[in-house]
């Protein structure tokens, strides 16, 4: 797929006054929209349900194709590809892991997308067991895939994906209805993929998960990018935060109301809050989770 | 979302006086027109009947979706001339207007043709008219008023309201499987869309029902509903008006023994030849199509 390039290693993302309509005509769903992503970067998008976010990631891989402006994924024009040929540069995940398993084991199911873009059968196998020991899936492997619970169905999902080692991933609303185990696990793997140097693209209500994991947050509203900066500044917004009818954490929020006035940090997490606290009454921080402290 | 445009199976937002039409006044229509397709082998009438059918489209604002619709008849149209050139499905003696070859072609055969697509032409869209100018809550309520068993009429609107949803399910499935690279042709293709929607369609159907069930479904007493439809006069004039139509010419058609014009209508070997060379090639092209995608990988 040869396109230009203005730089020898383009962005991952180089969207420019992206708008798109929908075919019907009266409705905008996203309205001249600026964003570049650098390689390897983690980032999150926030915003109320019709905001546009879930419009904008599918400009991502050419599911759907702008009415104007111009979307470049590593280089390459995703208008003028289709899905099919964007797979091998963006994996998407989708909400509903139901909505992408058919095949009947684990196992067929993430052979799928790697065979669909050309791997080959070594690299498959090699691919699936990577995929198989992250996730766990050692035990469901030749189950079906609609016999094992949701939760280990959504780690199916993503696993098909992640084993199509896309350069992009983008996760959609990852979190929703997962056990706090899978969503542990969804975690890890955005940290590892960030390890790698895979771009990931997170769409989510989720904001402990965006706080903890995400290095900069994008913030929609009526189909418009509206801030785009990192966690901790984008949750210490209150305007924006109300503005936009989001919610920051709720560490971030006790944070906000209690350690922040006295010069403390706005904290993303339990373990940052715990340690400012700690560090005013002279005291070391207990890290350690309260299960892992019952368990002990 | 933009799936909104690709249901062509769905009721179809609006205010047109086809919309305004009372829902059981609709329904006589429909089933006037069935009962008259299927008691009448006049091509004049069925053909009249589809053309009268397609004009109301366009006063309701949904040409383009019920043209959409309307492909399904590619195959069917083309695979009914075809069989029935060669083959008619009446009594012998068939008249033999031309050949290919060996093949015999029929003029008979061409003239059932167009009777059996003519009545599945003007049912289609008469039925695709109604359904998507009438919200399937306002034939629910006009069933109950007919005395409609609460059960079975439930259903109906149930099966009318999932069509819409379930396409949606199609298309959020289809995308789905396109971003694993699927290559979206061949019934290997077909295959990773099919499984998730059935998936999701018995999930549903059981959601619904439990959901159902736990909000009372079944019990006894009077069942309201929310939303009212009234029968103006005007919707009596159009219900009557469709009853004595279609009965004074169902009448007519079965007195005059199906009134068939085959013996008036007297179609050119030209016309035959050419009707069955680009039905079979179309039928023929849909067939090799889907022979080659089951076994393309």
């Amino acid at each position: 797929m040869p396109d230009s390039t203005t730089t020898d290693v383009p962005l991952a993302i180089d969207i420019r006054d992206a708008r798109y309509v929908y075919p019907t005509g009266n409705v905008v769903a996203l309205g001249g929209v600026d964003l570049k992503v650098e390689r390897g970067e983690i980032i999150g998008i926030i915003g109320q349900n019709g905001s546009g976010k879930t419009t904008l990631t599918k400009l991502f891989n050419g599911l759907l194709k702008p009415t104007s402006g111009s979307v470049i994924i590593n280089g390459i024009d995703a208008a003028k590809h289709t899905v099919q040929q964007m797979a091998a540069h963006v994996g998407y995940v989708f909400q509903n892991p139901n909505h992408q398993l058919f095949a009947r084991t684990v196992q067929a199911e993430l052979e799928f997308g790697p065979r669909n873009i050309g791997v080959t059968e070594d690299d498959i196998a090699v691919r699936v067991a990577e995929a198989v020991e992250f996730f766990g899936l050692q035990d469901v492997i030749e189950e079906h895939p609609y016999r094992v619970s949701f939760p280990i169905r959504k780690l199916v999902g993503i696993a098909s994906i992640v084993a199509m080692r896309p350069s992009i991933i983008i996760f959609d609303e990852p979190s929703t209805g997962q056990d706090h185990n899978t969503t542990q696990i969804i975690n890890d793997l955005m940290r590892r993929l960030r390890e790698e140097g895979t771009t990931v693209v997170c769409v989510s209500h989720d904001m402990p998960l965006l706080a903890d994991v995400v290095e900069r947050v994008i913030v929609m509203k009526n189909t418009e990018i509206i801030a785009d900066a990192t966690p901790r500044e984008v949750f210490a917004d209150k305007a924006l935060m109300a503005r936009t009818n989001l919610q920051a954490p709720q560490v971030t929020e006790i944070a906000l109301q209690t350690v922040v006035p006295f010069g403390g940090p706005v904290a993303l997490t339990p373990a940052e809050l715990a340690a400012d606290i700690a560090s005013r009454v002279g005291r070391k921080a207990k890290t350690a989770s309260p299960a892992a402290e019952v368990a002990s | 979302m933009s799936m909104q445009a690709a249901l062509p199976i769905a009721m179809i937002p609006g205010n047109s006086i086809i919309h305004r039409i009372n829902p059981l006044a609709k329904l006589v229509w429909v089933v006037g027109y069935v009962v008259l397709a299927f008691s009448t082998q006049n091509i004049v009438i069925l053909y009249s009947m589809a053309v009268f059918a397609f004009i109301l489209a366009p006063i309701a604002g949904v040409t383009k979706p019920l043209l959409k619709a309307c492909l399904i008849l590619v195959p069917v149209g083309s695979s009914l001339l075809a069989l029935q050139i060669i083959a008619p499905a009446v009594e012998r003696p068939w008249t033999e207007v031309a050949s290919l070859g060996p093949l015999p072609l029929y003029g008979d055969g061409l003239y059932y043709g167009f009777v059996l697509l003519g009545r599945i032409v003007a049912s289609l869209i008469i039925a695709l008219v109604m359904v998507m100018t009438t919200h399937p809550s306002d034939l629910f309520t006009s069933f109950a008023k007919l005395k409609v068993p609460y059960t079975l009429n439930f259903m109906l609107a149930m099966t009318l309201q999932l069509i819409p949803v379930f396409q949606r399910e199609v298309g959020i499935i289809l995308s789905a499987q396109k971003s694993r690279g699927m290559k979206g042709t061949g019934f290997a293709a077909v295959l990773p869309s099919f499984v998730p929607v059935f998936v999701g369609a018995i999930e549903r159907v059981q959601q619904l029902s439990i959901s159902l069930e736990s909000r009372g479904f079944g019990s006894n007493g009077v069942k309201t509903s929310y939303r009212q439809v009234r029968g103006r006069p005007s919707d009596w004039v159009v219900g009557i008006v469709g009853a004595l139509v279609v009965a004074g010419l169902s009448t007519y058609s079965i007195m005059r023994g199906t009134w068939s014009l085959a013996g008036e209508i007297q179609f050119s070997s030209v016309f035959v030849f050419v009707t069955f060379l680009i039905s079979a090639t179309i039928f023929a092209g849909i067939i090799l199509a889907a022979i080659l995608f089951s076994f393309k990988k």
